[in-house]
């Protein structure tokens, strides 16, 4: 069993070259069109740090739940935590762009504004800036933490073990509760505040759901790309069976809660509301619109509905492909049309995704390489290895 | 006529099963099992195929188009009524009505397919074959009217290898199962 991944170079170089594409269409996109490039660096941002936060969340469970199933596959999720500190350098010099997303950080602009004077006690620069940081390190040392103990239970003895192991679930139940709080702030602040008129509370519930849906898939994608490669030999129809109920049962969960938001408003009929809906409405964002439910709802739903396609690799396999872009055009369905407005996917789009796609690459992998591939002191390892039902 | 069964009384799901295996091996019909929970592994050795999934997605696919066919029956056709504007035919607010009442149809319709199939009543007098069987034990049931006497004696000490706490003779006038 190959137990120790490391980076090859030619891998390095691919992702290290798609990093550089990255960082030229950053900086040729802020010469060009500053706003249309700061827009577009929020959606990749926010979306690789979805797909971390996901991962993250995914592993609390796991170890609050105790599940035996999943814990041959922890280092994944523990990889995919290793992304943040990034994100969180990423998000910082997010501040250079402020005024190009926000409506609500320019001055002259809520001089005036009743619902944005009214708000500015919140939706101010400096209070913003504080928020992220406060977030951003709660987040980054409880990755360490977790991680830290993870990495310890393989060279600890039996008895360390159980304390180990007791000891991350304790943390894991102290980081759902600050993920829960300090992610719906996040999400205000970043995706619902670029229109700053208009509220949803159900907001940050439906873009956390969508961070725990494609961040499962993106994990079950990495662990199938591992096996393909000849890790994970263990690897069997039941373990397929519970990556693919997670999608299942969690694109579910998705559908509701923009279900949910969408109803609410559109039978509330209430003007400062349906605006938001109106505006995505238009000719083209129509199609998005509807592409956007399609790709996370309704394709995973009724295609891992049967049993046996939810224990076949090639059939979730294309079920995750559709929800990285799914998340996508979530994301861009979300940002765009309050700050830009264009519906336009031309090289400035094409060149981050590229770049930032390389970058968690290359984080994702470097973090796996750091340790053993199968955490050989978990308790529930034996029952990981052998799951079945 | 009366039936008669042997019947292996087991403690733990592990003996229960690998003696189920066992008896497969050396081709014993196995005339049927009772466990104080479900266990999916016999489900499968059984050869045991249930349709019932296949039948509750027909149900639910009956039930969205018969619900969706009421509401726009009641809401466009027989009684349309304008609330603030909105068009009769309103697909948006129809689609919380359809799942809660299409669970509830899958629902319904499931307990009765299955109750049909499996011959449930209310009231009905089942034939137990072990009482302990609905409290902590595993039993297994094996018709032996067609076994001659070494085959029944294989058949005894192949589950006691495998850990029957009991083996028993039964015998029964009418099957009630």
């Amino acid at each position: 069993m190959k137990e120790q991944l490391t980076v090859s170079t030619p891998f390095r170089i691919i992702t290290l070259a798609l990093i550089l594409v990255g960082i030229f269409t950053f900086i040729a996109g802020l010469f060009s069109d500053p706003q249309r490039t700061w827009a577009n660096y929020l959606i990749v941002n926010y979306y690789f740090l979805s797909l971390a936060m996901g991962g993250a969340f995914f592993f609390v469970l796991q170890s609050i739940s105790q599940s035996g199933w999943s814990s041959a596959f922890k280092r994944v999720p523990e990889a995919m935590m290793a992304y943040i500190p990034f994100a969180a350098v990423f998000f910082l010099i997010l501040y250079f762009g402020l005024h190009d997303l926000y409506h609500w950080s320019h001055s002259e602009a809520v001089a005036g504004d009743h619902v944005l004077e009214h708000k500015s006690a919140f939706l101010n620069i400096p209070f913003f800036m504080i928020r992220m940081i406060i977030c951003f390190a709660l987040w980054i040392l409880f990755a360490r933490i977790l991680r830290r103990l993870s990495l310890h239970e393989d060279v600890a003895d039996n008895d360390n073990v159980m304390v180990l192991f007791n000891k991350s679930e304790l943390f894991s139940k102290i980081f759902i509760f600050i993920f829960a709080i300090t992610f719906s702030f996040t999400t205000f602040d970043w995706i619902m505040s670029i229109d700053a008129h208009w509220y949803s509370t159900i907001f940050a519930l439906k873009n956390m759901v969508a961070a725990f849906l494609h961040g499962v898939s993106v994990l079950t994608f990495i662990v199938f790309i591992l096996y393909r490669k000849g890790y994970f030999p263990f690897l069997n129809k039941y373990h397929l069976h519970d990556f693919s109920r997670y999608v299942f049962i969690l694109s579910i969960v998705w559908g509701y809660f923009w279900f949910a938001q969408f109803m609410i408003i559109w039978y509330g009929n209430i003007p400062e509301e349906t605006i938001y809906y109106y505006v995505r409405w238009q000719e083209g964002w129509k199609v998005l619109f509807f592409l956007e439910i399609g790709l996370n709802w309704a394709i995973p739903f009724l295609v891992l509905l049967p049993v046996k396609s939810g224990r076949n690799m090639t059939v979730i396999t294309v079920v995750i492909l559709f929800l990285i872009i799914g998340q996508y055009i979530d994301l861009f369905v979300q940002v765009i049309p309050g700050t830009t407005g264009l519906l336009r996917f031309g090289w400035i789009e094409a060149g981050l995704i590229l770049g930032y796609t390389g970058l968690f690459a290359l984080v994702v992998v470097t973090a796996l390489s750091k340790a053993r591939l199968i955490p050989s002191g978990h308790p529930y390892l034996e029952e990981s290895l052998n799951h079945r039902f | 006529m009366s039936r008669a069964f042997k019947i292996g009384v087991f403690n733990e799901e592990e003996k229960f099963i690998s003696s189920i295996k066992s008896l497969q091996e050396k081709e014993f019909i196995i005339y049927d099992v009772f466990t104080p929970y479900p266990i999916h592994e016999v489900f499968h050795l059984l050869r045991r195929k249930s349709r019932l999934p296949t039948a509750a997605y027909f149900f639910g696919l009956f039930a969205i188009i018969t619900v969706l066919a009421f509401l726009y029956y009641t809401s466009v056709l027989d009684w349309p009524i304008d609330y603030g504007g909105k068009p009769f035919n309103s697909f948006p607010s129809f689609i919380v009505v359809t799942i809660v009442l299409t669970i509830f149809t899958v629902t319904i319709a499931s307990l009765a397919a299955f109750s049909a199939r499996s011959k449930l009543y209310p009231g009905k007098e089942n034939t137990i074959f072990d009482h302990r069987s609905t409290d902590d034990k595993f039993i297994i049931v094996v018709n032996t009217d067609s076994l001659n006497n070494s085959q029944l004696g294989q058949l005894v000490s192949l589950m006691q290898e495998e850990g029957a706490v009991e083996v028993l003779d039964k015998e029964f006038e009418t099957i009630n199962a």
